[in-house]
């Protein structure tokens, strides 16, 4: 064999491996894939809007509900009374509506039978007007504690299922305050954290592949939206709110993530999707 | 073929794999280059080996990320 030969052997074979090397590289570092992807879900939180005891909890932990389904129910004792006493107040304003009119009446009769210039008539006119106002007040406030004795049945506004049930009955849940969340149904979406590197490779618009970190199913979907934008954590601000800058020093610096929403095809039934679980995105 | 593997709960990346297979690949290649004497004919064979071993890698990668 001759020298020639065995140099060039061996040459081809050395650029053979920067090519090959070279694709490797750019196949995992500029092919947009990225093993950073999140299973995401729309969730409702509950919070009632009324306080007081929970009387009665109609879910279970991970239980389906349907929209407008009731959750639990508080309490209503309060509010029944102040729907009572509400009911009463209106009743007397009523009356003393009435006594104003009549008073009014009476005036209007008197002064008819004297041709007074300055009639005193005006004056129980507008009592009459005030306690009619009065009276109208007290009927929409009404209608506020009725809505409160409503709303002591917290119902669902989606439907979907329950996560995380820590309520008991008895607990006292607070106005405002979340006391549970739904899982809202079919809502179930994948976001990919692509580094920024890989950006320019995604489009809207673009098939993926997803691979579930639970089941050997590939999943497909399309690219519904890029993130556009993401907080910079180097910088903040002092007390008078100038911006304060962490200098960077580091030889390596890491691509940032941008978040890129994936719409799923039709999920086959014996795919369990759990919001918040692993996937692993490529992107066609 | 990029997904992690999962082993034991731990995530690895598929290069822990495909490192190790295209590594074995080029032992027995060498083997095979020793026994049959071609061993001696080869021009600098640590450049031929690291060549070949990277060569294995891109087809290992290649058939396996289809």
């Amino acid at each position: 064999m001759g020298t020639v030969l065995r140099i060039i052997v061996t040459l081809l074979v050395v650029a053979l491996a920067v090519f090959a090397g070279r694709w490797v590289w750019d196949h995992y570092l500029y092919s947009p894939w990225t093993r950073d992807g999140r299973v995401r879900a729309d969730i409702t939180v509950v919070a009632p809007d009324v306080s007081g005891w929970v009387t009665q909890l109609s879910v279970r932990d991970n239980e389906y509900v349907q929209k407008g389904e009731v959750l639990f129910t508080i309490d209503d004792a309060r509010y029944q009374a102040a729907v009572d006493e509400q009911r009463a107040i209106i009743e007397h304003k009523q009356r003393v509506w009435e006594l104003a009119q009549s008073k009014y009446k009476q005036a209007l009769q008197s002064d008819n039978g004297e041709d007074d210039s300055s009639p005193n008539h005006e004056a129980y006119r507008i009592a009459a007007e005030v306690a009619k106002a009065d009276y109208k007040e007290a009927e929409s406030k009404l209608k506020t504690l009725l809505l409160d004795l409503q709303r002591t049945k917290v119902e669902a506004s989606q439907s979907g299922s329950v996560v995380n049930l820590d309520l008991r009955t008895g607990n006292y849940v607070q106005r405002g305050k979340p006391v549970l969340s739904l899982v809202n149904k079919d809502s179930f979406y994948v976001t990919g954290y692509f580094e920024e590197t890989k950006l320019p490779l995604v489009r809207i618009g673009q098939s993926a592949t997803v691979k579930l970190m639970s089941s050997e199913h590939t999943l497909t979907g399309k690219v519904v939206s890029i993130g556009q934008a993401i907080a910079n954590t180097s910088v903040g601000h002092n007390e008078q709110m100038l911006p304060k800058i962490q200098q960077t020093f580091n030889w390596v610096r890491l691509a940032q993530r941008i978040p890129v929403d994936i719409k799923l095809d039709p999920v086959p039934d014996n795919v369990r999707l759990v919001a918040g679980t692993t996937v692993s995105v490529h992107l066609n | 073929m990029f997904e992690e593997i999962a082993f034991g709960g731990m995530l690895f990346s598929p290069l822990v794999i495909f490192m190790p297979v295209a590594f074995l690949l080029s032992v027995i290649t060498r083997l095979v280059l020793y026994k049959t004497g071609l061993y001696q004919h080869v021009w600098r064979p640590a450049w031929l080996e690291v060549s070949l071993f990277v060569c294995y890698l891109a087809a290992v990668v290649f058939i396996a990320g289809r």
